[in-house]
């Protein structure tokens, strides 16, 4: 016998009631003063599956429905047609300690391994796939914001100019890049650099080309057209759109809460697939480089000018956020040849 | 229409929600878990037992609302959306120049979706035995999805709080319970306030982060630019996303909470009955700020309290202004209803959003 409130049929008008079944699996609900409200068997009776402690409901077939907070009452009144209720099993996973301490491994695992393996595998395949055309469309974009806002035409003479192609196209016969591919263009300010964009251009500043030494730009080009050849650019953007579908998925919502979540560790996230695209573009870099008869060790060297350029004697250190390994890693690596 | 408030003095029924974050992190953590599992396909089920959980726990004048989908059909409508994705990739991945077609397609599919998806998440949605309905024809989903919004961007955002209000009138007017309509009402010009002081607050915040952020620059300059980088534009790029988008987030929320407490105050209910809504959008802001930054904290696990709690301030802030007692009015008016609920199974409504 457990105690709830009777709707009638299709209504909203209730009063308070009693519900019990007897031996031949007949619902039976009476009122306060024991008169009977309606009788239907069992198995015509929907019942709400249990959640947390909600009310729990037996619905009718008229459109009557039994509502009650006795939730452990429900159970057992239906315990001996248990197979009728659908999804009791979710609700005693989701009380049970041991089920979420599962649960929360499981999830935690999935997350993390998604996370570690499942979107840089995932990026890499869509990078892979992407039409030049569109990558043609990202380049052109960047390089437009780029020549407005950030960087000058160059200064360096055009016989210059001629000597850094010549190696330029050395370093790409290795098979760092086809030489349809990757071009070389020439821009000032930006300090001492050099970058790729995903359709092939790689943009050379005038400082690094008077800071380097013929050996190390072919260093810095094949590290350059690994990035070219890799899609690493076109990973990045990739992974830019997983993380955050990551954390719909998980929340199961697109509110502000999950936007305003999504862009720290979507940032973290982010510079930690980066470094690792640097550290697999100095690791090609030193490949082409040994084609080439380069000692990679000369890179170091070139690094760790850089360093000094810009810090002055202490080192630049490296950063949490930052989109590269730290100078002593990447010098390291290229000493030690591996 | 009968004056509100002559015929009786005005009974305060305050809305209230009873879950709780300990609960509510079982139910998310083994449904996320069964998702996972079963690649993505419990998922609807997980949907419905949070909705269910959320409404049920949701509480005004003695009772709680109730939630009914079955997931076999939020199943049905995600594949059906799922398709359409995959369809609209593939089809552009190969002819580019079909985007127009598909642009012409979603201004007719976009309103039948969204309908659709409100319908079904409103007649499945229940207080005192009895269905929700939401009754707008895709015509009027078309004015107030598509065409407003359109015409919002185009007249550069001057029309946009119109097009708000446009998207509120049909949201709530729409929505029917026990076959008798919901109604809100309240003057533009208080749309167009709350877009104004949003427009200014964002405006503020935004010169502020600029100031900072060329003096972050500045200093960049000197100790950063790191050696040949790979597309450093992008580390530029998210700098000025974020300088633009980080003011919109902090105010989202207080625009967000503003909207709906004009929206539910200006609400009538079969012309008798009000909704009142005084939430403070600057604790509102407060509370989803430090719900993220306790998210972020607690490596997510904080989530299910976080929303928790949001819907438990909502909640406290939300009355129901009866005219009379509202207990003998539902008893009378919502005596014998047709089998509204029977219908509900044969129409072809589905949930397509998350
Ligand atoms: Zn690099």
């Amino acid at each position: 016998m457990i105690v709830g409130r009777y709707f009638f049929a299709n209504s909203a008008r209730f009063v308070p009631a009693r519900a019990s079944v007897d031996d031949k699996r007949i619902l039976k609900i009476t009122g306060e003063d024991g008169g009977s409200l309606a009788e239907a068997p069992l198995r015509q009776v929907k019942i709400t599956p249990r959640l947390a402690d909600l009310p729990r409901k037996l619905m009718l077939p008229d459109g009557a429905c039994f509502e009650t907070l006795d939730n452990d009452g429900v159970d057992e009144l239906i315990g001996i047609a248990r197979h009728l209720v659908s999804g009791g099993w979710m609700d005693r996973l989701e009380r049970s300690w041991r089920a979420i301490v599962v649960s929360i491994i499981l999830a935690s695992a999935a997350v993390g391994a998604f996370v570690v393996w499942g979107i840089p595998a995932l990026a890499f395949q869509l990078a892979m796939k992407t039409p030049d055309w569109m990558a043609a469309a990202v380049s052109d974009q960047t390089m437009t914001v780029l020549d407005s806002h950030y960087i000058q035409a160059t200064e360096i003479s055009e016989a210059d100019q001629a000597k850094a192609m010549r190696i330029f196209e050395q370093v790409a016969k290795t098979g760092a890049c086809a030489p349809h591919v990757c071009r070389l263009l020439f821009r000032s300010r930006l300090g001492a650099n050099a970058f790729a964009l995903p359709d092939g251009r790689i943009v050379m500043t005038d400082a690094m080309w008077q800071m380097a030494k013929p050996e190390e730009l072919a260093g810095v080009f094949a590290h350059e057209m690994a990035h070219v050849r890799l899609a690493h650019g076109l990973q990045r953007v990739y992974e830019a759109s997983l993380v955050p579908a990551l954390i719909v998925v998980v929340t199961g919502d697109i509110s502000q809460i999950g936007q305003m979540a999504v862009i720290l560790p979507g940032v973290l996230v982010q510079s930690a697939y980066s470094r690792e695209f640097e550290t697999e573009a100095d690791r090609s870099a030193l490949t082409t480089l040994r084609k080439l008869g380069i000692n990679p060790a000369v890179m170091a060297g070139l690094l760790e000018r850089m360093d000094r350029e810009r810090c002055g004697d202490r080192p630049c250190g490296g950063s949490w956020l930052g989109d590269h390994p730290d100078t002593a890693f990447r010098a390291a690596l290229y000493r030690s040849g591996r | 229409m009968s004056q509100a408030g002559t015929a009786a003095a005005p009974t305060l029924y305050p809305f209230e929600f009873r879950g709780t974050g300990s609960a509510y992190f079982g139910i998310w953590i083994v449904n996320l878990a069964l998702t996972i599992v079963t690649v993505g396909i419990f998922s609807a089920w997980a949907k419905v037992r949070t909705r269910r959980y959320f409404n049920g726990s949701t509480w005004v004048a003695g009772h709680a609302f109730d939630y009914h989908a079955s997931g076999y059909r939020i199943l049905i409508g995600r594949a059906i959306a799922l398709a359409l994705l995959l369809a609209y990739t593939l089809s552009t991945h190969f002819h580019p120049a079909i985007k127009v077609l598909w642009y012409l397609a979603g201004a007719w599919l976009l309103p039948w979706l969204a309908n659709s998806s409100i319908r079904f998440n409103a007649r499945n949605t229940s207080y005192r035995n009895l269905r929700f309905n939401f009754t707008a024809t895709d015509t009027e989903a078309f004015m107030a999805i598509v065409l407003w919004p359109f015409l919002g961007l185009i007249t550069a955002l001057i029309l946009w709080p119109f097009a708000q209000r446009q998207k509120d009138y049909f949201y709530i007017n729409n929505h029917t319970f026990g076959g008798r309509y919901f109604e809100t009402k309240f003057p533009t010009w208080r749309m167009y306030a709350i877009f104004a002081i949003g427009l200014g607050v964002y405006g503020f915040i935004l010169a502020v982060l600029l100031g900072l952020g060329f003096a972050a620059m500045a200093v960049l300059q000197q100790s950063h630019g790191t050696p040949f980088a790979n597309v450093p534009p992008a580390a530029v790029g998210y700098i000025v996303i974020a300088m633009f988008y980080l003011p919109f987030l902090l105010i989202a929320p207080a625009i967000h909470t503003m909207i709906v407490n004009l929206t539910a105050s200006g609400t009538l209910f079969d012309d008798k009955h009000r909704l009142e809504s005084k939430m403070d959008p600057l604790k509102v802001t407060g509370i989803v700020i430090s719900n993220v930054a306790l998210c972020l904290v607690t490596l997510g696990f904080y989530y299910p309290w976080a929303k928790v709690r949001l819907a438990r301030y909502q909640m406290s802030k939300l009355t129901l202004v009866a005219s009379g007692d509202v207990d003998s009015y539902v008893s009378e008016v919502f005596d014998s209803q047709s089998a509204v609920g029977e219908e509900i199974g044969s129409v072809f409504s589905f949930d397509f959003g998350l």
